[in-house]
Protein backbone atom coordinates (compact mmCIF):
# COMPACT_ATOMS: atom_id res chain seq x y z
CA UNK A 1 0.00 0.00 0.00
CA UNK A 2 2.45 2.50 0.91
CA UNK A 3 4.58 1.78 -2.54
CA UNK A 4 1.51 2.44 -4.55
CA UNK A 5 0.96 5.40 -3.16
CA UNK A 6 4.51 6.73 -2.86
CA UNK A 7 5.69 5.75 -6.19
CA UNK A 8 2.49 6.71 -8.18
CA UNK A 9 3.28 10.34 -9.05
CA UNK A 10 6.70 9.76 -9.55
CA UNK A 11 5.60 7.78 -12.80
CA UNK A 12 3.55 10.04 -14.16
CA UNK A 13 6.49 12.45 -14.03
CA UNK A 14 9.15 10.23 -15.37
CA UNK A 15 11.49 12.29 -17.75
CA UNK A 16 12.97 9.36 -19.74
CA UNK A 17 11.95 6.30 -20.55
CA UNK A 18 14.77 4.73 -17.70
CA UNK A 19 13.04 6.57 -14.75
CA UNK A 20 9.64 5.26 -16.50
CA UNK A 21 10.71 1.75 -16.59
CA UNK A 22 12.75 1.92 -13.35
CA UNK A 23 9.71 3.25 -11.45
CA UNK A 24 7.30 0.70 -12.67
CA UNK A 25 9.34 -2.52 -11.84
CA UNK A 26 10.56 -0.79 -8.75
CA UNK A 27 6.92 -0.69 -7.23
CA UNK A 28 7.12 -4.52 -7.45
CA UNK A 29 10.44 -4.63 -5.79
CA UNK A 30 9.43 -2.26 -3.07
CA UNK A 31 6.66 -4.03 -2.05
CA UNK A 32 8.00 -7.38 -2.03
CA UNK A 33 10.78 -5.91 0.35
CA UNK A 34 8.18 -3.90 2.68
CA UNK A 35 7.03 -7.79 3.52
CA UNK A 36 10.20 -10.30 3.69
CA UNK A 37 11.48 -8.49 6.59
CA UNK A 38 8.41 -9.56 8.62
CA UNK A 39 7.54 -12.79 7.08
CA UNK A 40 11.27 -13.73 8.29
CA UNK A 41 10.22 -12.46 11.58
CA UNK A 42 7.03 -14.81 11.89
CA UNK A 43 8.96 -17.58 10.08
CA UNK A 44 11.60 -17.60 13.17
CA UNK A 45 8.33 -17.73 15.77
CA UNK A 46 6.78 -20.52 14.04
CA UNK A 47 10.43 -22.34 14.22
CA UNK A 48 10.33 -21.67 17.63
CA UNK A 49 7.15 -23.52 18.09
CA UNK A 50 7.99 -26.09 16.27
CA UNK A 51 9.12 -27.40 12.54
CA UNK A 52 7.80 -25.82 9.66
CA UNK A 53 5.97 -27.73 7.54
CA UNK A 54 4.00 -26.57 4.46
CA UNK A 55 0.60 -26.26 5.60
CA UNK A 56 2.20 -23.64 8.93
CA UNK A 57 3.88 -21.96 5.75
CA UNK A 58 1.08 -21.40 3.79
CA UNK A 59 -0.84 -20.05 6.54
CA UNK A 60 1.88 -17.66 6.92
CA UNK A 61 2.26 -16.25 3.98
CA UNK A 62 -1.06 -15.86 2.16
CA UNK A 63 -1.86 -12.44 3.96
CA UNK A 64 1.16 -11.27 2.45
CA UNK A 65 0.39 -12.55 -0.95
CA UNK A 66 -3.30 -10.94 -0.52
CA UNK A 67 -2.25 -7.46 0.53
CA UNK A 68 0.75 -8.04 -2.63
CA UNK A 69 -2.66 -8.26 -4.72
CA UNK A 70 -4.34 -5.91 -2.87
CA UNK A 71 -2.09 -2.88 -2.30
CA UNK A 72 0.19 -2.61 -5.30
CA UNK A 73 -0.39 -0.55 -8.08
CA UNK A 74 0.49 -3.11 -11.08
CA UNK A 75 -1.43 -5.80 -12.72
CA UNK A 76 -0.58 -8.88 -10.44
CA UNK A 77 -1.13 -12.16 -11.89
CA UNK A 78 0.48 -14.32 -8.99
CA UNK A 79 2.06 -13.77 -5.70
CA UNK A 80 3.74 -15.67 -2.75
CA UNK A 81 7.04 -17.52 -1.23
CA UNK A 82 9.07 -20.63 -2.93
CA UNK A 83 10.90 -22.21 -0.14
CA UNK A 84 14.36 -22.83 -0.34
CA UNK A 85 15.41 -26.66 -1.12
CA UNK A 86 14.92 -29.14 1.95
CA UNK A 87 14.19 -26.34 4.43
CA UNK A 88 10.65 -27.24 5.38
CA UNK A 89 10.25 -30.29 7.85
CA UNK A 90 8.10 -31.97 5.24
CA UNK A 91 8.80 -31.55 1.61
CA UNK A 92 11.94 -31.34 -0.48
CA UNK A 93 10.16 -28.21 -2.08
CA UNK A 94 7.25 -25.96 -2.10
CA UNK A 95 5.36 -22.91 -3.29
CA UNK A 96 2.93 -21.28 -1.63
CA UNK A 97 1.51 -19.17 -4.23
CA UNK A 98 -1.90 -17.80 -5.46
CA UNK A 99 -2.28 -17.19 -8.90
CA UNK A 100 -5.32 -15.93 -11.48
CA UNK A 101 -8.27 -14.18 -11.82
CA UNK A 102 -9.41 -16.11 -8.00
CA UNK A 103 -6.54 -15.93 -6.86
CA UNK A 104 -6.62 -19.23 -6.20
CA UNK A 105 -3.76 -22.02 -4.46
CA UNK A 106 -1.31 -23.27 -6.49
CA UNK A 107 -1.26 -26.94 -6.37
CA UNK A 108 1.29 -28.38 -8.47
CA UNK A 109 0.40 -32.54 -8.00
CA UNK A 110 -3.03 -32.10 -10.43
CA UNK A 111 -1.43 -30.87 -13.64
CA UNK A 112 -0.74 -32.78 -16.02
CA UNK A 113 3.19 -32.73 -16.22
CA UNK A 114 3.75 -33.64 -12.19
CA UNK A 115 5.22 -30.17 -12.09
CA UNK A 116 6.33 -31.62 -8.18
CA UNK A 117 9.57 -32.91 -9.37
CA UNK A 118 10.53 -29.64 -11.74
CA UNK A 119 13.72 -28.37 -9.94
CA UNK A 120 13.38 -24.55 -9.28
CA UNK A 121 16.69 -24.31 -7.89
CA UNK A 122 18.06 -23.27 -11.00
CA UNK A 123 15.17 -20.58 -12.34
CA UNK A 124 16.43 -17.11 -12.82
CA UNK A 125 13.90 -16.21 -10.41
CA UNK A 126 15.33 -18.33 -8.14
CA UNK A 127 18.63 -18.71 -8.77
CA UNK A 128 19.77 -14.51 -9.04
CA UNK A 129 18.38 -13.51 -5.29
CA UNK A 130 19.96 -16.93 -3.96
CA UNK A 131 23.24 -15.91 -5.25
CA UNK A 132 22.99 -12.28 -5.39
CA UNK A 133 21.12 -11.89 -2.14
CA UNK A 134 19.16 -8.68 -3.57
CA UNK A 135 15.87 -8.59 -5.05
CA UNK A 136 15.56 -9.36 -9.28
CA UNK A 137 13.24 -9.00 -12.09
CA UNK A 138 13.45 -12.08 -14.06
CA UNK A 139 12.38 -12.46 -17.54
CA UNK A 140 10.55 -12.46 -19.98
CA UNK A 141 10.11 -15.98 -19.67
CA UNK A 142 7.19 -18.99 -20.31
CA UNK A 143 6.32 -19.26 -17.26
CA UNK A 144 5.80 -23.25 -17.18
CA UNK A 145 5.75 -24.16 -13.32
CA UNK A 146 3.16 -21.54 -12.28
CA UNK A 147 0.80 -19.03 -14.50
CA UNK A 148 1.91 -21.05 -17.66
CA UNK A 149 2.11 -17.78 -19.60
CA UNK A 150 4.81 -15.67 -20.74
CA UNK A 151 5.76 -14.17 -17.36
CA UNK A 152 7.77 -11.48 -15.62
CA UNK A 153 8.46 -12.70 -12.26
CA UNK A 154 10.00 -10.29 -9.26
CA UNK A 155 11.35 -12.23 -6.72
CA UNK A 156 13.12 -10.99 -2.96
CA UNK A 157 15.12 -12.70 -1.03
CA UNK A 158 14.39 -13.79 2.35
CA UNK A 159 17.07 -14.63 4.84
CA UNK A 160 16.38 -15.61 8.19
CA UNK A 161 19.33 -15.50 10.65
CA UNK A 162 21.50 -14.70 7.36
CA UNK A 163 20.55 -18.19 6.02
CA UNK A 164 18.62 -17.99 2.91
CA UNK A 165 15.15 -19.66 2.95
CA UNK A 166 13.73 -18.90 -0.11
CA UNK A 167 12.43 -15.79 -2.21
CA UNK A 168 9.02 -13.43 -1.93
CA UNK A 169 7.75 -13.23 -5.75
CA UNK A 170 5.43 -11.85 -7.51
CA UNK A 171 4.15 -12.64 -11.06
CA UNK A 172 3.36 -9.84 -13.85
CA UNK A 173 2.29 -11.17 -17.37
CA UNK A 174 4.14 -9.73 -20.65
CA UNK A 175 0.28 -9.14 -22.31
CA UNK A 176 -0.55 -6.91 -18.98
CA UNK A 177 2.73 -5.11 -18.88
CA UNK A 178 2.11 -4.16 -22.59
CA UNK A 179 -0.82 -2.62 -22.12
CA UNK A 180 0.13 -0.68 -19.14
CA UNK A 181 3.17 0.18 -19.88
CA UNK A 182 3.37 0.59 -23.89
CA UNK A 183 1.04 3.73 -23.99
CA UNK A 184 3.29 5.78 -21.72
CA UNK A 185 6.74 3.99 -23.47
CA UNK A 186 5.33 5.32 -26.61
CA UNK A 187 5.32 9.22 -25.51
CA UNK A 188 9.31 8.43 -25.83
CA UNK A 189 9.93 7.57 -28.90
CA UNK A 190 8.61 5.61 -31.89
CA UNK A 191 11.41 2.79 -31.40
CA UNK A 192 11.92 2.30 -27.76
CA UNK A 193 12.57 -0.73 -26.34
CA UNK A 194 13.17 -2.69 -22.53
CA UNK A 195 15.53 -5.64 -22.99
CA UNK A 196 16.78 -8.00 -20.11
CA UNK A 197 20.28 -8.85 -19.20
CA UNK A 198 20.80 -11.61 -21.71
CA UNK A 199 19.02 -8.83 -24.66
CA UNK A 200 15.30 -10.15 -25.03
CA UNK A 201 12.94 -8.18 -25.75
CA UNK A 202 10.02 -7.33 -23.25
CA UNK A 203 8.24 -4.98 -25.64
CA UNK A 204 8.98 -2.24 -27.65
CA UNK A 205 7.03 0.89 -29.14
CA UNK A 206 8.18 -0.09 -32.64
CA UNK A 207 5.16 -2.62 -33.68
CA UNK A 208 8.15 -4.34 -36.00
CA UNK A 209 10.12 -5.47 -32.91
CA UNK A 210 8.76 -8.68 -31.71
CA UNK A 211 8.75 -9.49 -27.54
CA UNK A 212 10.86 -12.75 -26.96
CA UNK A 213 12.53 -11.78 -30.12
CA UNK A 214 16.40 -10.89 -29.19
CA UNK A 215 18.49 -7.78 -29.41
CA UNK A 216 22.47 -9.03 -29.38
CA UNK A 217 25.85 -8.11 -30.42
CA UNK A 218 26.22 -6.10 -33.23
CA UNK A 219 22.26 -5.27 -33.58
CA UNK A 220 22.93 -3.50 -30.61
CA UNK A 221 25.10 -0.73 -32.41
CA UNK A 222 22.29 1.09 -33.83
CA UNK A 223 21.00 1.58 -30.50
CA UNK A 224 21.58 4.37 -27.08
CA UNK A 225 21.66 2.19 -23.98
CA UNK A 226 20.46 2.88 -20.63
CA UNK A 227 20.53 0.90 -17.59
CA UNK A 228 17.49 0.40 -14.92
CA UNK A 229 19.23 0.94 -11.99
CA UNK A 230 18.85 -2.33 -9.54
CA UNK A 231 17.44 -4.42 -11.97
CA UNK A 232 18.73 -6.09 -14.88
CA UNK A 233 16.49 -4.14 -17.36
CA UNK A 234 18.17 -1.50 -20.55
CA UNK A 235 16.05 0.59 -22.50
CA UNK A 236 17.37 0.35 -25.59
CA UNK A 237 16.77 3.91 -27.70
CA UNK A 238 17.43 3.99 -31.86
CA UNK A 239 19.55 6.67 -32.93
CA UNK B 1 -16.25 -45.58 -17.64
CA UNK B 2 -14.57 -48.52 -18.20
CA UNK B 3 -11.22 -48.83 -17.28
CA UNK B 4 -9.62 -49.64 -20.54
CA UNK B 5 -11.88 -46.82 -22.28
CA UNK B 6 -10.36 -43.91 -20.15
CA UNK B 7 -7.22 -45.25 -20.44
CA UNK B 8 -4.47 -42.93 -22.04
CA UNK B 9 -4.69 -44.25 -25.86
CA UNK B 10 -4.51 -42.25 -29.07
CA UNK B 11 -6.88 -43.92 -30.40
CA UNK B 12 -10.10 -41.88 -31.89
CA UNK B 13 -12.48 -44.47 -30.36
CA UNK B 14 -15.74 -42.25 -30.15
CA UNK B 15 -15.13 -40.36 -33.37
CA UNK B 16 -18.01 -41.71 -35.57
CA UNK B 17 -20.25 -40.67 -33.32
CA UNK B 18 -18.63 -37.73 -32.79
CA UNK B 19 -18.90 -37.09 -36.54
CA UNK B 20 -22.77 -37.49 -36.71
CA UNK B 21 -23.10 -35.51 -33.89
CA UNK B 22 -21.41 -32.41 -35.40
CA UNK B 23 -23.12 -33.06 -38.74
CA UNK B 24 -26.34 -33.06 -37.16
CA UNK B 25 -25.51 -29.84 -35.27
CA UNK B 26 -23.63 -27.85 -38.28
CA UNK B 27 -27.07 -28.76 -40.24
CA UNK B 28 -29.04 -26.97 -37.64
CA UNK B 29 -26.97 -23.89 -37.01
CA UNK B 30 -26.41 -23.25 -40.64
CA UNK B 31 -30.05 -22.98 -40.97
CA UNK B 32 -29.39 -20.62 -38.40
CA UNK B 33 -27.15 -18.49 -39.98
CA UNK B 34 -28.09 -15.42 -42.01
CA UNK B 35 -24.63 -15.09 -43.85
CA UNK B 36 -25.46 -18.58 -45.43
CA UNK B 37 -22.34 -20.19 -45.61
CA UNK B 38 -21.30 -21.72 -42.32
CA UNK B 39 -17.40 -21.88 -42.04
CA UNK B 40 -15.66 -24.82 -40.35
CA UNK B 41 -14.31 -22.60 -37.16
CA UNK B 42 -18.12 -21.67 -36.90
CA UNK B 43 -19.17 -25.10 -36.84
CA UNK B 44 -16.42 -25.59 -33.80
CA UNK B 45 -18.34 -22.99 -31.75
CA UNK B 46 -21.35 -24.88 -31.50
CA UNK B 47 -19.65 -27.86 -30.77
CA UNK B 48 -20.81 -30.34 -27.70
CA UNK B 49 -19.06 -30.20 -25.09
CA UNK B 50 -19.55 -33.02 -23.83
CA UNK B 51 -21.86 -35.03 -21.84
CA UNK B 52 -18.91 -36.92 -19.60
CA UNK B 53 -19.77 -34.97 -16.30
CA UNK B 54 -16.83 -32.61 -14.12
CA UNK B 55 -16.31 -35.76 -11.88
CA UNK B 56 -15.25 -37.37 -15.03
CA UNK B 57 -13.22 -35.13 -16.34
CA UNK B 58 -10.84 -35.02 -12.74
CA UNK B 59 -11.37 -38.76 -12.38
CA UNK B 60 -10.06 -38.99 -16.19
CA UNK B 61 -7.10 -36.26 -15.51
CA UNK B 62 -6.00 -38.23 -12.29
CA UNK B 63 -5.98 -41.62 -13.86
CA UNK B 64 -3.72 -40.34 -17.10
CA UNK B 65 -1.49 -39.62 -14.47
CA UNK B 66 -1.67 -42.34 -12.48
CA UNK B 67 -1.01 -44.65 -15.73
CA UNK B 68 1.26 -42.33 -17.19
CA UNK B 69 3.95 -42.61 -13.82
CA UNK B 70 3.41 -39.08 -13.13
CA UNK B 71 2.08 -39.87 -10.21
CA UNK B 72 3.78 -43.18 -8.83
CA UNK B 73 2.51 -45.84 -7.06
CA UNK B 74 2.57 -44.99 -3.25
CA UNK B 75 2.25 -41.20 -3.62
CA UNK B 76 -0.32 -39.26 -1.31
CA UNK B 77 -2.97 -37.47 -3.47
CA UNK B 78 -3.99 -33.71 -2.25
CA UNK B 79 -6.88 -33.89 0.48
CA UNK B 80 -10.15 -34.04 -1.12
CA UNK B 81 -11.00 -30.33 -0.26
CA UNK B 82 -7.83 -29.13 -1.56
CA UNK B 83 -8.42 -30.97 -5.10
CA UNK B 84 -11.56 -29.25 -5.39
CA UNK B 85 -9.53 -26.14 -5.00
CA UNK B 86 -7.55 -26.80 -7.29
CA UNK B 87 -9.21 -28.14 -10.32
CA UNK B 88 -12.04 -25.22 -9.96
CA UNK B 89 -14.70 -28.32 -8.72
CA UNK B 90 -16.77 -28.69 -5.75
CA UNK B 91 -15.93 -30.85 -3.19
CA UNK B 92 -18.58 -33.03 -3.64
CA UNK B 93 -17.34 -33.65 -7.05
CA UNK B 94 -13.63 -34.51 -6.07
CA UNK B 95 -15.15 -36.86 -3.79
CA UNK B 96 -17.36 -38.40 -6.62
CA UNK B 97 -13.56 -38.70 -8.31
CA UNK B 98 -11.67 -40.40 -5.83
CA UNK B 99 -14.39 -42.61 -5.39
CA UNK B 100 -14.42 -43.76 -8.69
CA UNK B 101 -10.34 -44.08 -9.09
CA UNK B 102 -11.24 -45.92 -5.79
CA UNK B 103 -13.39 -48.49 -7.64
CA UNK B 104 -11.14 -48.87 -10.42
CA UNK B 105 -8.72 -50.00 -7.93
CA UNK B 106 -5.82 -47.07 -8.89
CA UNK B 107 -6.03 -45.73 -5.63
CA UNK B 108 -6.39 -46.55 -2.03
CA UNK B 109 -7.91 -44.92 1.04
CA UNK B 110 -6.21 -45.25 4.34
CA UNK B 111 -7.96 -44.04 7.65
CA UNK B 112 -6.29 -42.24 10.56
CA UNK B 113 -3.71 -40.36 11.19
CA UNK B 114 -1.50 -40.62 8.26
CA UNK B 115 -4.09 -41.69 5.67
CA UNK B 116 -5.38 -40.10 2.65
CA UNK B 117 -5.77 -41.37 -0.73
CA UNK B 118 -2.79 -43.22 -1.86
CA UNK B 119 -2.01 -44.08 -5.55
CA UNK B 120 -2.55 -48.07 -5.63
CA UNK B 121 0.84 -50.31 -5.39
CA UNK B 122 -0.20 -52.34 -8.48
CA UNK B 123 -0.25 -49.13 -10.17
CA UNK B 124 1.93 -50.23 -12.70
CA UNK B 125 3.10 -47.61 -15.54
CA UNK B 126 5.05 -49.93 -17.35
CA UNK B 127 2.44 -52.05 -18.29
CA UNK B 128 -0.50 -49.56 -18.22
CA UNK B 129 1.63 -48.03 -21.47
CA UNK B 130 2.21 -51.52 -23.01
CA UNK B 131 -1.60 -52.21 -22.66
CA UNK B 132 -2.24 -48.69 -24.30
CA UNK B 133 0.49 -49.03 -26.93
CA UNK B 134 -1.20 -52.31 -27.62
CA UNK B 135 -4.30 -50.60 -27.94
CA UNK B 136 -3.21 -48.21 -30.15
CA UNK B 137 -3.55 -48.48 -33.94
CA UNK B 138 -0.29 -48.03 -35.89
CA UNK B 139 -2.30 -44.81 -37.76
CA UNK B 140 -3.07 -43.46 -34.70
CA UNK B 141 0.63 -43.50 -32.89
CA UNK B 142 1.93 -42.12 -36.29
CA UNK B 143 -0.91 -39.67 -36.52
CA UNK B 144 0.01 -38.31 -32.91
CA UNK B 145 4.22 -38.72 -33.53
CA UNK B 146 3.07 -36.41 -36.52
CA UNK B 147 1.55 -33.71 -34.11
CA UNK B 148 4.50 -34.24 -31.58
CA UNK B 149 6.56 -33.56 -34.13
CA UNK B 150 5.13 -30.10 -35.65
CA UNK B 151 4.81 -28.89 -32.17
CA UNK B 152 8.41 -30.14 -30.99
CA UNK B 153 10.39 -29.00 -34.41
CA UNK B 154 8.32 -25.38 -33.74
CA UNK B 155 9.33 -24.63 -31.05
CA UNK B 156 13.31 -26.02 -31.32
CA UNK B 157 13.49 -23.52 -34.23
CA UNK B 158 12.54 -20.75 -32.33
CA UNK B 159 14.24 -22.01 -29.85
CA UNK B 160 17.18 -21.81 -32.13
CA UNK B 161 16.47 -18.11 -33.19
CA UNK B 162 15.94 -16.75 -29.36
CA UNK B 163 17.93 -18.96 -26.99
CA UNK B 164 20.84 -17.47 -25.46
CA UNK B 165 23.69 -19.92 -25.03
CA UNK B 166 24.15 -19.42 -21.56
CA UNK B 167 20.37 -20.68 -21.42
CA UNK B 168 21.44 -23.88 -23.53
CA UNK B 169 24.63 -24.40 -21.27
CA UNK B 170 22.19 -24.58 -18.14
CA UNK B 171 19.91 -27.52 -19.64
CA UNK B 172 23.04 -29.20 -20.65
CA UNK B 173 24.52 -29.24 -17.44
CA UNK B 174 21.47 -30.46 -16.08
CA UNK B 175 21.32 -33.22 -18.05
CA UNK B 176 25.39 -33.86 -18.07
CA UNK B 177 24.02 -34.74 -14.31
CA UNK B 178 22.18 -37.83 -14.80
CA UNK B 179 23.44 -41.01 -16.71
CA UNK B 180 21.22 -42.35 -18.83
CA UNK B 181 21.26 -46.23 -17.31
CA UNK B 182 19.17 -44.65 -14.18
CA UNK B 183 16.01 -44.82 -16.80
CA UNK B 184 13.69 -43.11 -14.24
CA UNK B 185 15.54 -39.79 -13.76
CA UNK B 186 16.95 -39.81 -17.62
CA UNK B 187 13.36 -39.95 -18.80
CA UNK B 188 12.36 -36.95 -16.56
CA UNK B 189 15.33 -35.04 -17.28
CA UNK B 190 14.42 -36.12 -21.56
CA UNK B 191 11.13 -34.89 -20.92
CA UNK B 192 12.33 -31.43 -18.66
CA UNK B 193 14.92 -30.78 -21.41
CA UNK B 194 11.74 -30.67 -24.46
CA UNK B 195 10.17 -28.60 -22.44
CA UNK B 196 13.04 -26.23 -21.26
CA UNK B 197 13.68 -26.08 -24.86
CA UNK B 198 9.97 -25.30 -25.84
CA UNK B 199 10.21 -22.46 -23.23
CA UNK B 200 13.37 -21.32 -24.74
CA UNK B 201 10.38 -20.74 -27.89
CA UNK B 202 9.15 -18.04 -25.60
CA UNK B 203 6.29 -18.84 -26.87
CA UNK B 204 3.39 -19.89 -23.97
CA UNK B 205 1.28 -21.32 -26.69
CA UNK B 206 3.76 -23.76 -28.00
CA UNK B 207 4.90 -24.53 -24.50
CA UNK B 208 1.54 -25.65 -23.69
CA UNK B 209 1.28 -27.89 -26.04
CA UNK B 210 4.82 -29.50 -25.48
CA UNK B 211 4.19 -30.04 -21.73
CA UNK B 212 0.37 -31.76 -23.01
CA UNK B 213 1.99 -33.85 -25.82
CA UNK B 214 4.78 -34.51 -23.79
CA UNK B 215 2.48 -35.87 -20.47
CA UNK B 216 0.71 -37.80 -23.20
CA UNK B 217 3.77 -39.44 -25.16
CA UNK B 218 6.21 -39.64 -22.26
CA UNK B 219 4.75 -43.38 -21.38
CA UNK B 220 5.41 -44.62 -24.78
CA UNK B 221 9.21 -42.61 -24.40
CA UNK B 222 9.98 -44.93 -21.19
CA UNK B 223 9.40 -48.34 -22.73
CA UNK B 224 11.78 -46.80 -25.86
CA UNK B 225 13.82 -46.36 -22.56
CA UNK B 226 13.73 -49.68 -21.76
CA UNK B 227 16.15 -50.35 -24.71
CA UNK B 228 19.46 -49.83 -23.88
CA UNK B 229 20.85 -49.23 -27.21
CA UNK B 230 17.68 -46.18 -28.56
CA UNK B 231 18.53 -44.88 -25.02
CA UNK B 232 22.21 -43.92 -26.45
CA UNK B 233 20.96 -42.96 -29.39
CA UNK B 234 18.29 -40.66 -27.75
CA UNK B 235 21.02 -39.36 -25.56
CA UNK B 236 23.18 -38.37 -28.37
CA UNK B 237 20.36 -37.14 -30.55
CA UNK B 238 19.04 -34.75 -27.75
CA UNK B 239 22.95 -33.39 -27.26
CA UNK B 240 23.22 -32.91 -30.61
CA UNK B 241 19.96 -30.97 -30.58
CA UNK B 242 21.22 -28.72 -27.84
CA UNK B 243 24.09 -27.95 -29.83
CA UNK B 244 22.38 -26.85 -33.12
CA UNK B 245 19.66 -24.95 -30.64
CA UNK B 246 22.91 -22.45 -29.16
CA UNK B 247 24.23 -22.50 -32.30
CA UNK B 248 21.23 -21.02 -34.09
CA UNK B 249 20.96 -23.84 -36.60
CA UNK B 250 17.00 -23.88 -37.42
CA UNK B 251 17.52 -26.37 -39.90
CA UNK B 252 20.00 -28.71 -38.07
CA UNK B 253 17.76 -28.78 -35.46
CA UNK B 254 14.68 -29.73 -37.02
CA UNK B 255 16.08 -32.24 -38.41
CA UNK B 256 17.54 -33.71 -35.54
CA UNK B 257 14.39 -33.70 -33.97
CA UNK B 258 12.25 -35.35 -37.25
CA UNK B 259 14.86 -38.51 -37.22
CA UNK B 260 14.97 -38.39 -33.72
CA UNK B 261 11.08 -38.85 -32.66
CA UNK B 262 10.90 -41.38 -36.56
CA UNK B 263 13.25 -43.33 -35.01
CA UNK B 264 11.10 -43.82 -31.53
CA UNK B 265 7.43 -44.57 -33.48
CA UNK B 266 9.32 -46.96 -35.55
CA UNK B 267 10.77 -48.72 -32.41
CA UNK B 268 7.14 -48.39 -30.41
CA UNK B 269 5.50 -49.70 -33.37
CA UNK B 270 7.96 -52.72 -34.19
CA UNK B 271 7.61 -53.64 -30.25
CA UNK B 272 3.68 -53.20 -30.83
CA UNK B 273 3.89 -56.10 -33.31
CA UNK B 274 6.34 -58.18 -31.46
CA UNK B 275 4.48 -61.19 -29.66
CA UNK B 276 5.58 -60.36 -26.14
CA UNK B 277 3.69 -57.02 -27.02
CA UNK B 278 0.10 -58.95 -28.03
CA UNK B 279 0.44 -61.31 -25.21
CA UNK B 280 -0.01 -58.51 -23.08
CA UNK B 281 -3.45 -57.28 -24.76
CA UNK B 282 -4.79 -60.55 -24.65
CA UNK B 283 -4.09 -60.98 -20.95
CA UNK B 284 -5.76 -57.43 -19.89
CA UNK B 285 -9.11 -57.53 -18.46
Amino acid sequence: MTSATASAPAERTSADPVALVTEYFGRAIHSLSSWTGELAGALHEAGGRGAVTTEVLDDLVEPYARRTFDSLDLPVYGAGFIAALDWLSDARSHLAWWQGADRAKLVLASQSVNKELIDYSELEWYRVPQSSGAPHVAGPYVDYLCSDEYTITVAAPVELDGQFVGVAGLDLLIDQVERDLLPRLSAFGSDVSIVNGVGRLLLSTSARRETGDSIRGSSLEGFERGACPGMALEVLTAR
Amino acid sequence: MTESSSLRTASPRSAPHADRADRAENDRVSSATRSGRPTRLHRAVFQPIGDAGRAALVERRIADAITAGVLPSGERLPAETELARSFGVAPATAREALLALRERGLIVTRRGRNGGSFVSDDADPTAFALRALAETSRVALRDLAAHYLAITNACVELAARRADPSEIAAIRTRLDRVRDDEVAAWRRVTDDTQIELAALSQSARLTREQMRLQGELSPFFALVDTDAHARLANRAALLALLDAVAEGDEARAGSIIRHKIHRCVDWLIDLRESPTASHSERTSP
